[in-house]
């Protein structure tokens, strides 16, 4: 369960956030949509913990984040839209360095966890830098999910990324969710959108609720709308 | 197992996995400094400025003591050695400056030797031609190094004097003078008896090809990072901010990098230290002063170079900073030309270079000496790159860059 209150940032005399409020329980599947630059990523970075909000709470669980590292780094597994991995290591290697080198731990995830799900113990071996796409977010989910975090934060997972990767991305998403997790993503293509049971738009810094499911032009005339 | 740790095995493996590139890498620069060094040599040493220096000498007529005195200079070991004095008309002297048959002409006054004696010091007027600086250099050092004994000796007399006149012994004075100068004459001509067995060179206190072998080296391993560039290119910034929250900052992050590089060069100096003892039979034993030189000295070379990569911020941007950079402070220190031979501006600079110091721990690690001053300044070298990368990250990741 994430519970986002009265979030603001600001950089300089640009103001990002405004008082931005959100929820999200397990189970659901939180899409925030905007225009470029609107401040999503940065939403994500504080959600994350990468990113210092200047006021507001946020709580995993009921866990206060703010000013508590500890509590993103065991909550929040947060995935950026470029891939976090050391590219000349094995699959193998980029995971034990998020397992923080507890092995068994790691394997019981690759044979009950999120990583099995993602379907990572079929590439353990490989070096990063010859999988595709597809695999490397995969494996990017997992090292995310190997700290057990209650939300799965995304920043366009699709992005980059060939159709059929996109739709593979996808499937896993949506098993996550049918299994209790809690995702929030933010993404501007409508099949990933589809995935969402609630969603927001980002303007001016602050979040408003939209219906799910609506058709592209629609999306378009709420970002113009003043 | 902490989480830094795991980090610094993980950057371990990555910078081995660069191995056989800077294996290739070493074994093309080495023809490369080797190359280098040989030019250098020969520039130095070689053909162009192995010819003796010619001096023209212009004698006050009929001065049969300046004479004297200068067929004694010319008789002196360090002079002899690289000069040839010819006795010219000034204007004979000119000429052969102006059509390169002279490098110097040194114009003698009236009354040379009773200036010496009587303290007015008349000046000896030394001419060089602009363009040939190497040889105009080496006889410039001559005269400085002869002006020096002069001095000393000028002292001596003085001193002697000085303590005759005040102890009112002024009647002796004209024998201590005589005496002293036969001393001083006795021992200006036959220089190994008070330098001993000491070797002159403009290297310094080290053989010509030792000399150069050691910048070769300081070079190599300086160099020998362009071959693994990818794996000195900055974090990207999604990962490093993935690692700062897994508690993984910019401290620990710049001690992987520069520790896996670290280990890259220590190895490849270690098999090219074997290599060499096998080719040049059998060596000194391996020293405890000459193995923490060398970490010290891997450590010192990979933080300098890890700073100009973090510094560029690219592959491409670090590969040619690292050369630009190299060869410029590599110049600047004597690496190339010895110092002694580089204008006074840069020659005071030297000594600050990262090159300057890196060749001096060479040379204690070749000595296996031990010595704290050196190793300090191999340690703040080290820091200096440590604790500047740290800055420039902590930096970018403020920016978001």
């Amino acid at each position: 369960m994430l519970e986002v209150t009265s979030l603001y940032k600001s950089y300089r005399n640009h103001k990002v956030l405004s008082g931005v409020s959100l929820t999200a329980s397990p189970g659901e599947c939180v899409g925030i949509i905007g225009s470029n630059g609107c401040g999503k990523t940065t939403l994500l970075s504080i959600l994350a913990g990468a990113v210092r909000a200047d006021k507001g709470s946020i709580r995993f669980r009921g866990r206060e984040a703010v000013g508590h590292a500890k509590v993103f780094y065991e909550e929040a597994a947060y995935v950026p839209q470029e891939n976090p991995l050391m590219e000349e290591l094995t699959v193998k290697d980029n995971l034990s360095l998020w397992y923080q080198g507890s092995r068994a731990r790691m394997e019981e995830d690759l044979k009950t966890g999120a990583a099995a799900m993602l379907g990572i113990g079929e590439m353990l071996k490989k070096p990063v830098r010859t999988l595709s796409g597809g695999m490397k977010k995969r494996l990017s989910i997992a090292c995310a999910l190997s700290n057990h975090g209650s939300v799965l934060i995304l920043d366009e997972p699709g992005a980059a990324l060939d159709l059929e990767c996109k739709a593979e991305i996808r499937s896993y998403l949506e098993k996550y969710r049918k299994e209790g997790g809690t995702i929030l993503l933010t993404s501007h293509e409508l099949p990933e959108l589809s995935l969402c049971t609630a969603m927001y738009v980002l303007k001016k810094g602050v979040l408003q609720r939209i219906d799910e499911g609506l058709k592209e032009q629609e999306l378009i005339e709420i970002f113009r709308k003043e | 197992m902490p989480m830094f740790l795991i980090f610094w095995k993980l950057e371990l493996k990555r910078a081995y996995q660069r191995f056989p590139q800077m294996f290739a890498g070493a074994t093309a620069l080495l023809f490369l400094a080797g190359a280098v060094a040989l030019l250098a040599g020969r520039a130095l040493y070689g053909d162009a400025a192995a010819g003796r220096i010619a001096v023209g000498v212009v004698l006050p007529k009929e001065d049969a003591v300046a004479r004297q005195m200068i067929s004694m200079v010319s008789s002196l070991d360090s002079v002899k050695s690289m000069c040839d004095f010819e006795y010219v008309e000034q204007e004979e002297g000119i000429r052969g400056l102006m059509h390169g048959e002279l490098s110097a002409v040194m114009d003698v006054p009236e009354g040379l030797i009773q200036g010496i004696m009587n303290g007015s010091n008349p000046a000896v007027r030394i001419l060089m031609p602009k363009n040939a600086w190497l040889e105009s250099r080496i006889f410039q050092e001559l005269t400085r190094a002869g002006a020096e004994i002069l001095a000393a000796s000028q002292a001596g007399i003085y001193a002697g004097n000085e303590m005759y006149l005040s102890s009112g012994r002024d009647g002796e004075i004209p024998e201590l003078e005589r005496d002293l100068n036969q001393l001083f004459l006795s021992y200006s001509l036959p220089r190994e008896d008070y330098f001993q067995h000491r070797q002159v060179s403009a290297t310094g206190d080290v053989p010509i090809l030792v000399f150069y072998g050691i910048s070769a080296y300081v070079l190599f391993l300086l160099l020998l990072a362009i071959p693994v560039s990818g794996y000195l290119t900055p974090i990207k910034p999604v990962m490093r901010q993935k690692l700062t929250l897994a508690g993984i900052g910019s401290i620990s992050r710049t001690a992987g990098r520069i520790g896996g590089l670290a280990s890259l060069l220590f190895t490849i100096s270690l098999i090219l230290g074997l290599a060499l003892t096998g080719m040049l039979g059998p060596a000194e034993k391996w020293k405890l002063a000459a193995v923490l030189f060398l970490l010290l000295i891997c450590l010192a070379v990979s933080a300098f170079v890890v700073l100009i990569y973090q510094a560029a911020g690219t592959l491409l941007g670090g590969i040619m900073l690292l050369f630009l950079t190299v060869t410029a402070q590599h110049f600047v220190a004597g690496g190339f030309l010895p110092s002694v031979f580089l204008p006074d501006g840069l020659n005071r600079m030297a000594l600050a270079m990262p090159s300057a110091i890196l060749m001096d721990g060479v040379k204690l690690m070749l000595a296996g000496q031990w010595s704290v001053f050196a190793a300090g300044k191999l340690f703040l070298l080290f820091s200096g790159g440590f604790l500047g990368t740290v800055m420039l990250e902590k930096w970018e990741e403020r920016k978001g860059l």
